[in-house]
């Protein structure tokens, strides 16, 4: 980082720390110096909405995960308390600890019907649900009072206290969302989270729990929302169904987080303070019958008008602004990489069950049978094909031959029509992504999937070996990973780049430290997609030094590269595909020389340049 | 058994219907991966189009959804190239949530020119009835079934035997390799949504005499055809029949031996069964989803 840019880095910091303060002092005083009721009341619904705003943020902003239907939970909130008021006499600010209980289960039942899905099903359940629930809140009259409404008690205290114990148990609950969301943002659990925003599959494939962290991040900020809920319904006294439940409520959350600046800490609470003095302003000043219809006219052309032409919203725009500003075209250097020394050090790494499974003498990688059907189309049909720990396999054939689908089989990406799949000793072929790389697999890509929200050295600690929750609430990169990481990084020449971007890195450099991540999971065995292609003759060699140094640990590799070269050197063994089946098996020069791959493989020239590589190889 | 057999022909004619209101978000979501959340509100525009030429000029509904096609097909178009292709190119999960906004302006809008107050179109057979025996059907329903079904069978037949239809299909399965034979995908997404939108005429069309509406129905229509097209499984227009006759039964035995109230929450219950027990929707079978990556 430069010089220059580090000064206008801290001096912004240090500009930001002061505006929030002083605008946290103002909020903690104003009721104190002003008995004004309607900047309370306004304040009071401000901090509602950047408490569901913030809430939002941690599923929708860290983890991409965009929910349309949060004012369910200040819904929920808000009935919970109400009915245990009413009915049970339990004061509301019990009560609404409750509510948020009762949101945090529903959002984990929420997160179960999501398990499955990815991307935009995920908006439509929250939607479906918030829908769901409204009709069965009128339904249910006899608990909620249905269309008649649910009245709680009148707060009981002194006049002259105002609004008080509202507005300071909402601006109290608003400084604890804002520091669990910035807890998150610094935990591995935040890790996780934008990993999966970046790319869910390769989280999944790094053995991430991502359904545990979606659940955590979606209860966490439905719970806020609902213990805000029933503080709300204390103050407004009278639920409805259609007003508590009120789809425009969830649009006025999603509006603040996406105006402020989703994925930022701050910026949601800025759009909350942005969004509801405007709403009440429209609703002081607009009346009429065609009141409701304008507001809703202007608040949805405020949400296209930011998705259209804010899509960051405004921090991260600002930040963009000032960094284009300030900071001088030079570019940062980078310190030259370290020279690549094949017998570095091995990584212990990231703890867990790690290499138990290397003891014994059977396969790592056992596969009978395997078969996949794409409707007609058999892309794997009946491979059988083992690995034994301590080598290298190689799987070659023709493209569209079956290679990749055999991996996504393998890793558990995509289920097998038939047949059978032994990891490390155990059945596999029914488990998840996420379980076989607990089991002991790793895998690289064809072409290389990094977490650019990420440094590369967060890239390359995010992997985990087993799920521990208390693991998810320490830092991002402990004091003990980060010297294991960079000595990884350092092994593959890299350890310069170690707080860069995986962005500002080259094709070659992404391969690399794709191997870092799987060097780091310490693995039985290894999926190796086409690690050699495209990239310099140098580097290369230095994939090639890695896997030799895998297999001298122990590490079954399987490996699908097209160069058979590459492959003669390093290969104990390789397999032939095509139309998804092996039709060969052996040594490099074995089946080079069998006919059916030459067939394959399409011609003899293929053949005959591939024997005088074969032969030119050292 | 009289009651389940009126249940059942009921189920039938309305989950006709309810396919038929589908088929555009059947078209965006299947086929360009685009949840059209504005669906509803365009069903309830058309709607209140339809109703307007049958109020104003006494335009039967099922004539003047012929007319229909061609504003609401124009407004599609709009809404494409100017925003969602737009929002698309920048960030894909953002779409949903600008079809969002759409939905609320255009429920905004609708408020303004046609005033919050239920309205219906009753032409002269809405209330009529053939009776079988003890069974009675509804013409009405009877006559938006058999608009359903020519729809969709002419939607079908547009998939199967033209080029654009085979376009379509192609950039679905395979947006890249459609693009690497000259499908160019924002050439294919205009075509979508003006067909997805324009066929929506029908769907409004059929909803202005069958049922009371409001401008706030909208959200209980883009449950109900996201349901639909949840059920049915993406991007087919036979599936989404399917379960629109699904649902429609659903609905008709809920109502008849539970309650009508619960009827309307089956819509969104159906949603997250679905996608708790098989999210690749009912019929459909499962989809190569790693080719892409």
């Amino acid at each position: 980082m430069s010089p220059v840019r580090t000064a206008v880095t801290s001096h912004a910091t240090a500009v930001r720390r002061a505006v929030i303060a002083v605008a946290a002092v103002a909020l903690a005083v104003f009721p104190l110096v002003s008995n004004d009721l309607y900047y309370q009341a306004m304040l009071i619904l401000t901090f509602l909405l950047a408490i569901g705003a913030t809430g939002w943020n941690i599923m929708g902003g860290y983890a991409g995960y965009i929910s349309l239907g949060n004012s369910v939970f200040i819904g929920l909130g808000a009935y919970t308390t109400g009915i245990l008021a009413a009915r049970q006499n339990i004061s509301p600010f019990l009560g609404c600890l409750a509510g948020g209980l009762v949101c945090a289960i529903a959002a984990g039942l929420l997160s179960l019907v999501t398990r499955r899905t990815r991307g935009m099903y995920f908006t439509i359940v929250t939607f479906a649900a918030l829908q769901l629930l409204a009709i069965v809140a009128t339904i249910w009259s006899g608990l909620t009072g249905g269309s008649q409404g649910l009245a709680l008690p009148l707060p009981a205290w002194s006049l002259s206290y105002q609004d008080w114990p509202f507005y300071y148990s909402l601006f109290g609950l608003l400084v604890l969302s804002v520091a669990v969301s910035a807890g998150v943002r610094r935990s591995k659990l935040g890790l996780g989270l934008f990993a999966i925003k970046d790319d869910e599959g390769k989280a999944t494939g790094l053995g991430l729990a991502v359904s545990v962290y979606k659940l955590i991040a979606f209860m966490l900020g439905g719970t806020f929302l609902g213990v805000a809920g029933g503080i709300y319904a204390y103050y407004v006294t009278f639920l409805n169904v259609s007003a508590v439940f009120d789809i425009v409520t969830s649009m006025l959350i999603v509006l603040a987080a996406l105006l402020g600046g989703r994925g930022t800490l701050w910026g949601p609470v800025l759009g909350a303070f942005i969004i509801e003095p405007l709403a009440n302003l429209t609703s002081t000043s607009l009346g009429g019958a065609d009141a409701g219809a304008i507001r809703l006219l202007l608040f949805g052309g405020l949400l296209g008008g930011v998705v259209l032409f804010l899509p960051r919203g405004v921090l991260p725009t600002w930040h963009a602004w000032r960094r284009k500003n300030h900071d001088h075209p030079e570019r940062t250097v980078v310190p030259p990489a370290a020279d690549v020394s094949p017998g570095a050090p091995a990584a212990e790494g990231a703890g867990g069950t790690s290499r138990g499974s290397r003891s014994q003498d059977g396969a790592v990688l056992t596969v009978r049978g395997l078969t996949k059907a794409f409707g007609g189309v058999r892309a794997v049909d009946g491979v059988d094909l083992e690995v034994a720990p301590a080598s290298v396999t190689g799987l070659m054939g023709p493209n569209g031959s079956g290679k990749t689908t055999l991996f996504n089989l393998v890793d558990g990406t995509v289920r097998a029509s038939g047949g059978r799949i032994t990891l490390a000793g155990r059945r596999v072929e029914r488990s998840g992504s996420t379980a076989r790389s607990h089991g002991g697999l790793a895998r690289t890509y064809q072409l290389p999937r990094l977490f650019p929200s990420l440094t590369v050295l967060e890239n390359v600690v995010l992997a985990e070996r087993r799920l521990s929750l208390s693991r998810l609430f320490l830092p991002r990169v402990t004091a003990a990973e980060r010297p294991r990481a960079l000595a990884v990084l350092t092994g593959l020449g890299l350890s310069g780049y170690a707080d860069a971007s995986p962005a500002m890195l080259s094709y070659g450099q992404r391969k690399l430290i794709e191997l870092a991540q799987v060097l780091w999971l310490d693995p039985a065995l290894v999926l190796l997609d086409e690690p050699a292609a495209g990239i310099s003759p140098a580097l290369s060699q230095r994939v090639a030094g890695i896997i030799r140094r895998l297999r001298a640990d122990g590490t079954g590799v399987l490996l699908v590269e097209h160069d058979v070269a590459f492959l003669a050197s390093l290969c104990d063994r390789v397999y032939v595909m095509a139309d998804g089946r092996i039709i060969a098996c052996g040594t490099v020069p074995e089946v080079s020389a069998d006919p059916a791959v030459v067939d394959a493989y399409l011609g003899d020239q293929v053949a005959l340049a591939a024997a005088s590589r074969v032969e030119s190889a050292p | 058994m009289t009651e389940l057999i009126q249940a059942l022909i009921f189920g039938v004619l309305t989950g006709s219907v309810y396919a038929l209101m589908a088929t555009g978000l059947t078209l965006t979501f299947g086929v360009m991966k685009i949840v059209n959340l504005a669906q509803g509100a365009f069903l309830i525009l058309a709607a209140y189009l339809c109703y307007t030429l049958w109020a104003h000029l006494g335009i039967d509904p099922l004539v003047g959804s012929l007319f229909v096609t061609v504003p609401l097909g124009a407004l599609g178009v709009l809404v494409y190239r100017l925003i969602i292709e737009r929002v698309q190119r920048v960030d894909h999960g953002l779409t949903i949530v600008v079809t969002f906004a759409i939905a609320l302006v255009a429920e905004a809008i609708i408020t303004l020119v046609w005033g919050p107050n239920p309205v219906a179109a009753t032409p002269a057979y809405f209330n009529q009835a053939f009776h079988l025996g003890s069974v009675s059907v509804p013409a009405a329903q009877l006559y938006a079934c058999l608009l359903a079904v020519a729809i969709t069978v002419l939607l079908q037949a547009g998939l199967r035997r033209t080029w654009l239809g085979h376009a379509i299909t192609a950039a679905a399965e395979n947006p890249d390799g459609a693009r690497l034979v000259g499908v160019e995908p924002k050439k294919i997404g205009t075509w979508i949504f003006a067909i997805a939108t324009a066929t929506t005429a029908f769907g409004g069309a059929a909803l202005s005499f069958l049922y009371q509406f409001t401008p706030d129905s909208q959200d209980i229509w883009i449950g109900l055809t996201l349901s639909v097209v949840i059920v049915g499984g993406l991007g087919s227009v036979t599936g989404a029949f399917a379960a629109g006759v699904l649902l429609g039964l659903a609905e008709s035995v809920t109502s008849t031996y539970v309650s009508v109230r619960w009827a309307e929450a089956v819509p969104t219950i159906m949603i997250l069964l679905v996608l708790l027990i098989r999210p690749q929707g009912l019929f459909t079978l499962a989809a190569r989803q790693d080719a892409a990556a």
